[in-house]
């Protein structure tokens, strides 16, 4: 398989009067074709800035740093323009569904008149035609086209979404950025929306960055996943290397062992102490050191660069470098 | 003490928070000093008198004015320092030093005192070239007891003055100039050589005006009446008047402005802090107990703010004296209303937040609730209504004031603005007339808004709108 | 553990939502919200009990009916052995002192104008206790240092903003735990939280709980907390109670239909199951507490519903033995979950 999507050094910063933010600081990651990618961590860790920067529209002051790649189909899009990426690349082959977008539906427009909308924004298109497609779409994600006459509030939280969906495929992307698609939602209509997207990955071949800081979802929907902390990836590996056996990282060792288990009565839950550090001034050595409960005296005074410690599975931790 | 001290501390940080209690200290300490500070120190009081304003200039414009002019104006003086000294015929004479250093005289020079009885009185003027034109002789009869003198120079000496031009004039020039209405004043402050009438060029450097009050001559048989003559003084009626010029009333708008300033504050304090004091916990009150409650203090409300306010007024204005403190009592009771609906609306946002319930739940009663949880809220709400609640409060002020039912023992800026409008100050171009007051409302509701905002910000550092 | 502390019979709110003008005209009838109706539990002393709900359920309405945030329709509300359902002032303050509430977002919950301070001291100020100023500091800090949030000191001048989740809600608890009270209603306690706090917090009001003997009625619509934090369970579907029991026999033997399907939807961390459709026994979203099934009122969603499922009247919950009661008619008919 190809890779469709290439991330190298990835650095956004956000530029404030107290100092750059530094929001991702070194991240590199591949996606193949057709492959889900899970990105998770505390609030604050990076991932929803590492899916807006990938559709290159970071929010303000925010920037992408020199030297950063992110090479889509062969393309690197740092260097191009903003017409040229809205021309060609967002919504054309990457598009989001952004954290509770579903709640950013106008109240006062019928669905139909604001997808309409957002597909006269990317493609001219007769309304006859325009019409048809959105119908279509709204079939791929299991709704009547009755819909297309209701108003938001009309529709229940499993439907909005599934509307939002439906407008992130119009434009046959080849990659879709999940933020939390399903945070809002009830287990049951969570549940739903998971098999939706699996069945929709089937028919449209597309490949899925998906970002939600529940760790058990994520077993459930990537092929692979990203630990991220502070920015930085602490942990890279396949599904079955994170989830199959102890994971490498204790960041990620402990996240997992924070996550309640339905079918398995514990007595103690662990948890990380401290909160996530600054990022205008991160800790010296590891960023997780202040937090880690296994640090060596290299922990805080050197970063550990990420590395492989066996095929597909990458960790930036002292402890596993042999 | 050091919690006065950290919130200084805090508040120094804050510019426009300086500024504002900068300018507001000043307006205190004007309030304060009034009488030190204007020329005019009845100005407050007698606004309205004719007399009092009669020696000054009609809508002459400000004295500063002559630094952007070429041809310098006379500006306005009062002379009051004199030598007196009684000669050998006991006349007694006054002598003010006057120095002209400008290109246009003034119009008029008033001769002032007070006197007891009969006065016989001549007044010269020596000029700087050393000629003396004697400007009037006249005896005033059967003055009562320190009845003010007032003799216009202007009115008095136009004959003297001719026949001073006479002397330098050619016989037909002079039956040309005759018809002309040259200015007594334009003649004294002349260079005198001939045609200078037509063609004045000032004649600067140092008058001397003499007043010379005769030792009247005893009838028979009776004994020489004494003669009282007493603060003498000579107003110079400039062209140009005062730091802030004259209104076409002759009142210097600068003392009106500084006299105006307390009830400005007192206005702007009373009505907003109170009006909005009242709206806000209303408001809330409404929006907090809502249902029936709400239904009937609305249905009051309607019927408040459909009030027609001016017939209300005059009916008031026929009831009781119009003063100051019943137009601030009227201005409450019709301008609470104004932030009902908004405040009302806040409220009933702020009422749904989890912090209210959360306050419920521990047992808050309905009173600590409003006050403690919901009125802090409304806080930059309230302030920014009050600051722009002063320059309005102020503008009904003149407009009342304009139905003729204002307090006519004081001056207020509306007053003067009103007047400004009603003397078609705008299209005369008298605009010393209009800016003054305007820039000072303007000043007065900034002052507080700077001030509301800084305060908010210091006592409630971050407002998190969620 | 055998004492009962709370008891609920037959709670019901209904809404009844005004009609708008235009509504009226066109001669609409006033439309009925059910949001609660008919639920009866009890909650013994020391107890953590769970109640487990879909948005739309009427959990946390209960959670507002128990607080008497809001009065009931109807039903009994007993506490202590005392029926508290409609009372007067000074009951109603009394009772308050002794139940308390912890919200789901702990910094919505703090009026964001007061100072951590002003925050814990106003349930002191409410119910004039502790004496003086001075006293009530003492217990406020005491109140910091039991919620581990030490120095105590250092946190009385801070403003909530200036606090991290954790440290919120350790707040917020503290709030709860100043009056001493008997019981606490935890409406989501943890749903805002980061994973990796969260489970701090949730031990922390175990902690808590154990110290100080407290008994916790804890809402949420998270099934994993619950089967960590609880001790007993009740699942409730619009307005009424489906299943209740103790947690791990609800989850592990799941009786009724809707406790089945939530289960099945619940994702595990565990590899393997990435190009798996997961099969979901039910289908479809809650339907509006203002339109009410007939009969069972699942039956519209359920996979095993029979005619006699939507016109027998609505089953009321049974014994099924080991303290676990249900609320499905057919539930001898029904396979048991995996």
């Amino acid at each position: 398989m190809e890779n469709l999507l290439e991330v190298k050094n990835l650095r956004l910063y956000y530029h404030t009067s107290k100092g750059a933010v530094k929001a991702l600081d070194d991240v590199s990651f591949s996606l193949k074709e057709g492959e889900t990618l899970g990105l998770v961590g505390e609030s604050g860790c990076g991932k929803t800035t590492t899916g807006v920067a990938l559709l290159k529209m970071p929010s303000p002051p925010g920037r992408i740093e020199k030297g950063s790649q992110i090479i889509i189909d062969g393309t690197d899009i740092v260097p191009l323009s903003d017409k040229e990426i809205r021309k060609n690349i967002r919504w054309e082959k990457i598009s989001m569904v952004f954290q509770g977008a579903m709640n950013c539906l106008t109240p006062v427009y019928t669905i139909g008149r604001q997808m309409l909308e957002t597909l006269n924004e990317h493609r001219m298109m007769e309304e006859k035609q325009a019409v048809e497609l959105i119908k279509e779409y709204l079939g791929h994600v299991g709704l009547p086209p009755e819909v297309m006459n209701r108003y938001p509030h009309e529709l229940s939280g499993g439907m909005k979404q599934r509307v939002v969906i439906a407008s992130a495929l119009f434009l046959k992307p080849r990659l879709v950025i999940l933020d939390e698609p399903t945070t809002a939602l009830d287990v049951i209509v969570q549940a739903q929306i998971i098999n939706l997207l699996k069945e929709l990955k089937k028919t449209f071949n597309l490949s899925f960055i998906f970002i939600t800081h529940d760790l058990a979802l994520e077993a459930e929907v990537s092929d692979r996943i990203c630990v991220m902390y502070a920015g930085k990836i602490a942990e890279l590996g396949t599904n079955a290397q994170i989830y199959g056996k102890e994971p490498l990282h204790p960041y990620t060792q402990k996240l997992l062992q924070a996550t309640p288990l339905l079918h398995k009565k514990v007595d103690t839950l662990a948890f990380i102490p401290g909160t996530p550090p600054d990022l205008i001034n991160p800790p010296t050595g590891c960023r997780f050191n202040p937090r880690c409960h296994c640090t060596m005296e290299k922990c805080f005074t050197e970063e550990p660069p990420l590395i492989e410690v066996e095929p597909g599975h990458q960790v930036a931790c002292w402890r596993c470098v042999k | 003490m050091s919690q006065f001290m950290e919130f200084w501390n805090e508040f120094k940080r804050d510019k426009s928070g300086l500024v504002g209690l900068g300018i507001l200290i000043l307006c205190i300490l004007l309030v304060v000093f009034e009488p030190l500070i204007i020329p005019y120190k009845e100005a407050g009081t007698k606004w309205r008198s004719i007399e009092y304003w009669q020696d000054n200039s009609q809508s002459a414009p400000p004295v500063w004015t002559n630094l952007f002019t070429k041809t310098k104006q006379a500006a306005s003086a009062d002379l009051r320092d004199f030598s007196k000294t009684v000669d050998a015929d006991g006349n007694t004479i006054y002598q003010f030093h006057y120095n002209y250093q400008y290109d246009l005289a003034p119009y008029d020079l008033i001769i002032r005192a007070v006197g007891t009885g009969t006065i016989p009185l001549t007044v010269s003027v020596m000029r700087p070239d050393k000629q003396v034109i004697e400007l009037f002789s006249t005896s005033l009869y059967n003055l009562s007891e320190n009845e003010p003198i007032r003799i216009s120079i202007l009115n008095s000496s136009r004959d003297s003055a001719l026949s001073f031009v006479r002397e330098f004039e050619s016989e037909e020039n002079f039956g040309n100039i005759q018809t002309m209405s040259a200015g007594v004043t334009e003649i004294i402050f002349s260079e005198a050589k001939p045609g200078f009438v037509q063609n004045q060029i000032p004649l600067k450097g140092n008058y001397i005006f003499e007043i010379k009050v005769s030792q009247p001559i005893a009838e028979e048989g009776q004994e020489i009446p004494k003669v009282y003559f007493e603060e003498p003084h000579i107003s110079v009626v400039g062209r140009v008047s005062g730091l802030l010029g004259t209104d076409n009333s002759k009142r210097d708008i600068f003392s009106g402005i500084i006299a105006g300033l307390k009830w400005a504050l007192l206005i702007g304090f009373f009505t907003s802090i109170i009006s909005v004091f009242v709206g806000v916990i209303y408001g809330i009150i409404t929006a907090y107990f809502g249902g029936k409650v709400d239904s009937a203090m609305m249905f009051f409300w309607d019927y408040f703010i459909s009030l027609p306010v001016l017939p209300i007024l005059i009916v008031a204005a026929a009831i009781f004296k119009p003063s100051i403190w019943t137009l601030v009592g009227v201005l409450i009771v019709f301008s609470w209303a104004g932030s009902v609906k908004t405040v009302r609306s806040i409220a009933l946002q702020i009422k749904e937040e989890t912090f209210v319930e959360a306050a419920r739940a521990l047992g808050a009663s309905h009173g600590r609730i409003i006050f403690r949880h919901m009125a802090p809220i409304l806080i930059p709400y309230s302030f920014a209504s009050m600051a722009l609640a002063v320059p309005g409060a102020i503008i009904y002020e003149s407009t009342v004031s304009l139905l003729g039912l204002g307090d006519t023992t004081v001056v207020t800026w509306g007053q003067i603005l009103n007047d400004a409008y009603q003397g078609q100050a705008m299209l005369t171009g008298l605009w010393w007339w209009i800016i003054p007051p305007g820039l000072a409302i303007a000043i007065i509701g900034m002052t507080f808004a700077f001030l509301g905002f800084a305060l908010d910000r210091i006592l409630h550092p971050k407002l998190q709108t969620r | 553990m055998s004492e009962v502390l709370l008891e609920v019979k037959n709670l019901k709110k209904h809404f009844v939502p005004h009609l708008t003008l235009a509504q009226t005209l066109a001669g609409g009838k006033k439309r009925v919200i059910k949001a609660v109706d008919g639920v009866s539990f009890s909650i013994m002393k020391g107890e953590i009990f769970g109640l487990i709900g879909e948005s739309g359920s009427g959990k946390t309405t209960t959670g507002k009916l128990i607080m008497k945030l809001i009065e009931p329709t109807s039903g009994t509300i007993t506490f202590d052995g005392e029926d508290v359902t409609f009372t007067n002032k000074a009951k109603t303050q009394e009772y308050r002192r002794k139940v308390q509430m912890i919200f789901q977002d702990p910094y919505a919950s703090m009026n964001p104008r007061f100072k951590i301070r002003d925050v814990l001291l106003e349930p002191l100020i409410i119910h004039k206790m502790h004496g003086n100023r001075a006293e009530q500091i003492e217990r406020v800090l005491k109140a910091l240092t039991e919620v581990k949030l030490t120095p105590p000191e250092e946190f009385l001048v801070r403003y909530p903003h200036m606090l991290s989740g954790g440290q919120r809600q350790r707040t917020a608890t503290a709030r709860t735990l100043i009056l001493n009270p008997k019981m606490l209603v935890a409406d989501e306690p943890v749903s805002m939280i980061d994973l990796s706090t969260r489970a701090e917090i949730l031990h922390m009001m175990k902690e808590v709980q154990r110290d100080l003997g407290l008994t916790y009625l804890y809402i949420t619509h998270d099934l994993s907390t619950a089967r960590y934090f609880t001790d007993r369970i009740a699942v409730m579907y619009l307005g009424r109670i489906v299943e209740m029991g103790p947690a791990d026999e609800i989850i592990d033997n799941p009786i009724h239909p809707y406790t089945q399907a939530l289960i099945a939807a619940v994702p595990e961390p565990q590899a393997g199951k990435v190009d798996i459709i997961k099969k979901l026994p039910i289908s479809g979203e809650i339907p509006s507490p203002a339109n009410i099934p007939s009969g069972c009122r699942f039956h519209t969603r359920c996979p095993y519903a029979t005619e006699a499922c939507a016109n027998n009247p609505e089953p009321e919950l049974m014994d099924a033995g080991n303290g676990h009661f249900h609320a499905c008619a057919r539930w001898k008919e029904i396979p048991k979950a995996q």
